[in-house]
Parts: C-alpha cells; structure tokens; sequence
C-alpha cells in the first residue's frame, strides 16, 4: 500500500531545532491530522515536504519516489499537492483559469505546438477547459468560472483551492490550516470535501490548530510540539493524553 | 493622397521593428521576469546581421538568420544568472548588460566599427518584409500566450511558490522566455540592419531601452495588444502633434505620467477588464 512517509524527519536553523526526528505516515484513502500549538513546528513541516526548506536529515517518500531532495515542482509531478495556509489564489484570473492551471502536469502537447498554435495544443485547452468546469461542478463553483478569482468569498477562494489542488490528480494532499478563519457552516462544507477526497483513495494530510475540526475527521492523529512527535493514535485517545493537554494550554499546573 | 500615404511609411516601418522589440520585452515581463536587456539583444542581432552582409557579402536572409540565433544564444546564457536574481536587482543586472554590450561594441572597432558605427549595409529589408515579420512575430506571441504556456507564465508572474506547488518549473519557463525575447529581438535588430543603411553603437543603449519598455508598459502588459497598441500610441501621437515635434519627448513624458497614474495597467489591459467586467455584470442582471 502506498503511503506519504516521513522518515526521522530533521531540521535545525543554525542552533535551534525545528524539527527533530518526526516520523509520519499518510496511508492512501486516510484523513491523517497533524496538530501542535503555535511554534510547534508545523510549517517548517509542510515547507519540508514541499520543498520550500532543505531537508537537515531524514527522507521523505511519496509511495516509491523519494522527494527528500527534489525540488519544489518535482515533488508535484511525484503525486504530491498543497494548499497554503493562506489561500494563494492567482487572483487577477479568472476561477476557470485558477483551475485549468491546476491541469498543467498532465498537459502533453509539445512545446513546439504550444509555441505555434498548432491544431493539437489548441484541443488541449478545449479539453482542460472541459475538465476544470467538471472539477468546478463537482466543487458547486460553476457560477463563478469566470469572475476573477480575487473577487470571491474567502470561503469560496478556500473551495478554488481545494479544486486546484484536487485538478493535479493527486495521490496525495497537504491542507496547511484549510479551515483557519471559517464559521462552521463553511467549514463542515470543507470536511464533506475532504472525506469526498479520501474517498476517492487519495491521502490526505491535516495540518491544523483547530482541535475539534481534527477530532472529527481524522483517523489518526500526530501531535507535534517544539519540533518533537509528543503524541499520536485515534483522536480520542490523544486529545486526552495529559502531554497533549498541557502542550496546549501551559504548564503542568494548568 | 499617394503622397500623404508615402510620407507616412517611414513611421509604419519604425512601428513594425519597435513592435517586435516591444514583444520581445513583453514576454520577459510576462513571466515575470525584470529584465531591459531586449535593447542589447537587437543590438547583437544587427551587428551580427550587419558585419556578415558587410564583410563577408553574405545573403541577408542568412545574416538575420544568425542575428536571431545569436540573440537567442545571449539570451539563453544570461538567463542562467538572472535565475538567481529577482525584480529591481534583474534590471540592474540587464541594464548592466547592455552597458557591457555597448563597451565591448566600442572597443571593438576592427569588427564593429566601433563608435562610428557599421556603414554601408546594403538594403534589403522593405516595407512590406517587416510587416510581414511584426505580423509573425504578433502570431507567435498570441498562441503562446493561449495555450500551455501562456498559463505557466501567467502562474510563474502571479506567484512562483503556487507555480511550483502545481509542477510547473519556474527555471525551464524562464528560461524559455529568455530566448524568445533574445529570438525575437536579435530578429529585429537584424531586420533593422538592413533596412536602414548603418547602424552604430548608442541605438542600442539606454534610450532604446526605455522606448521599448514605455510601450509595454503604455499599453499594457497582460494581453499581447498592449504592445502593439503601446508603440502605436507612443509613435503616431507625437508625429500627429508635429507643431509640437521639438518637444516630443515632453509629450512622450506627460503621457507615460497620465497612463501609469490613472491606468496602471496600460491602455489595452484597462480596456480589456473593463469590457470583461461588463459583461459579467450583464450577464448578472440578466440571470437575477
């Protein structure tokens, strides 16, 4: 069975440690949460995995493929998309293109055709276009295709996101803090998109400080705090952990 | 009326070459690259184009074959240091480029003819060879920009971080540009050559660079129009004002001031959104 797989996972800035250590395992199909306060370590994570920080010690695998070292838009091509904390939309086009750009990996026609406008590039973009209406159905966004996506709803921007990342085609998927200044109601329409991912056999990864949003839709969880693994097993079991509690709120006497 | 339409060509034939040049920077800009270096580019092209017609007679289409290729070759080779520079710190390092270009020009007078220039380059190019060029040029620049590649430009230029997150490869794309910019202008500088009898270093320096970069940025940067109707702005409006000719760069200036103030994205891309954003909102009322 394939999986996402952080191997002593290792990262220090000069003296201090970011991360020390860290072994996760995403199995395909599986909403795996990755939580900790603040400054736990959590970005410097999913910079890791992504490739935006080199990689101190340790691997990482996507199924066979190791990304430990590949650079940003390889780890991509591996099976591997994101969201980013802060909805990174290209705001000046249009939701349709936001989508369709998403597409890019599976683009085939020549560089040669492209450059030329030739009849098969030309059908390329006729046949993406088709496909990022259906991810746009799938997502209920099809009214907004072609308003620019800057102008949307945060909520909304949030669902563009999500279908990008889903337009990759995936085996994998990193949501860093998906749900960080929604209401519930936006939220819960989030978690149904999420569940729908991993449904569909893709691995999805939950980096988020929301406890309960976690609680309710992962699996598993891991608990990270300065840069260490103090926790991991069902939801359940590890929000009740006294480790996990006092990580959270301060202290021993809290 | 002959006569009207003959005083009038001179000018159709510097907006062919400048709209090429105004691609070539175009394009850089497109992905989201900083760089001036287009003015030296057209610069090696001409002078390639220029000495092999002058020195070794050779046929003018092989001479603008190679002014391209070496355009592109320059091109290419700069790209590989730009890659790691980004924004203001590019066009330090392009203008610095064309600067070198200039000196190396210079110094080389047995080639080049130093700061005298190259003279006596037989005329080859007309009228109609460059429009035909401009047109190509438009063509190549449009179909780029709506297939595969315009997108990763457009991803790479809005936000290199999410470009790389979706698997495109900032360094290939940039690169790419790279040489259809020096392609594109080592093509012109060489169809200059011959169209216009001599050429001599400082056509190539600072004021062409910044003729070219006032159209893209006149007209817009977004759209392949924005060029074309930059330089057709930028050339026809102060020949129509020809009581004013001794001060056309005054009105070049108040122009280039009233357009970045009030359109900052140029004359085309500010027409374009706003006829887009008409026609949602008809579409809007009309669903409502």
């Amino acid at each position: 069975m394939t999986a996402l797989q952080l191997t002593n996972l290792s990262k220090s800035f000069g003296g201090v440690i970011a991360s020390e250590a860290v072994n996760i395992e995403v199995p395909a199909g599986k909403i795996i949460g990755l939580i900790g306060p603040n400054g736990a370590g959590k970005t410097t994570i999913v910079n890791l995995i992504t490739g935006m920080l080199p990689v101190s010690g340790g691997t990482i695998h996507v199924g066979e493929t190791d990304i430990t070292h590949a650079p940003a838009h390889e780890i991509c091509r591996a099976g591997l998309a994101r969201t980013f904390q802060n909805t990174r939309l290209l705001s000046e086009a249009s939701v349709l293109d936001n989508v369709m750009i998403g597409l890019h990996r599976h683009e085939t026609s020549s560089t040669f055709a492209a450059l030329l406008g030739l009849p098969s590039a030309g059908r390329e973009t006729q046949e993406l276009r088709t496909q990022s209406m259906e991810l746009l159905d799938r997502f209920g966004l099809t009214e907004f295709a072609d308003y620019p996506a800057g102008g949307l709803s945060y909520g909304h921007q949030r669902k563009v996101e999500m279908a990008r990342a889903v337009a990759t085609d995936p085996d994998f998927i990193l949501l860093d803090e998906p749900i960080a200044g929604m209401n519930d109601v936006e939220s819960d329409a989030l978690a149904d998109i999420f569940r729908g991912v991993a449904k569909d056999g893709k691995g999805v990864l939950l980096i988020e400080h929301n406890v309960r949003f976690v609680a309710k839709l992962c699996s598993y969880v891991y608990v990270l705090d300065s840069g260490r693994l103090i926790s991991e097993g069902a939801p359940d079991h590890v929000l009740n952990e006294p480790l996990v509690i006092s990580a959270y709120l301060g202290g021993d006497d809290a | 009326m002959n006569s009207f339409v003959a005083g009038y060509i001179p000018l159709f034939d510097l907006y062919c070459l400048h709209v090429g040049l105004a691609l070539s920077q175009y394009i850089v800009l497109r992905v989201g690259v900083f760089s001036l270096a287009t003015a030296a580019f057209a610069g090696i092209g001409a002078y390639t184009a220029g000495i092999l017609a002058v020195d070794l007679g050779m046929h003018p289409v092989i001479g603008v074959i190679a002014g391209t290729a070496t355009g592109m070759a320059a091109a290419i080779f700069l790209s590989i240091p730009l890659a790691r520079l980004r924004g203001v710190y590019q066009a330090i390092a392009t203008v610095a480029f064309i600067q070198i270009c200039l000196s190396l020009n210079i110094y080389s007078e047995n080639l080049t003819g130093g700061a005298m220039g190259l003279n006596n380059i037989p005329k080859t190019v007309g009228t109609l060879t460059l429009f035909i060029f401009a047109a190509l040029a438009t063509y190549l620049i449009w179909s780029l920009e709506k297939g595969r590649i315009g997108r990763a430009f457009n991803t790479i230029r809005q936000d290199e971080a999410v470009a790389a997150s979706l698997g495109i490869s900032i360094r290939k794309h940039q690169m790419l540009a790279f040489a259809i910019s020096g392609a594109l202008a080592g093509l012109f500088g060489g169809l200059e050559a011959y169209h216009s009898y001599a050429i001599d270093p400082k056509q190539f320096g600072f004021h062409l660079l910044i003729t070219i970069l006032s159209y893209v940025i006149f007209g817009g940067r977004n759209s392949v129009i924005g060029p074309l109707v930059g330089a057709a702005f930028l050339i026809i409006l102060p020949e129509l004002a020809r009581p004013l000719a001794e001060n056309r760069m005054v009105i070049y200036g108040i122009m280039l001031i009233l357009v970045i103030n009030y359109m900052p994205k140029g004359v085309a891309d500010t027409a374009i959104d706003a006829l887009k954003a008409r026609k949602l909102k008809a579409r809007g009322a009309a669903s409502s």
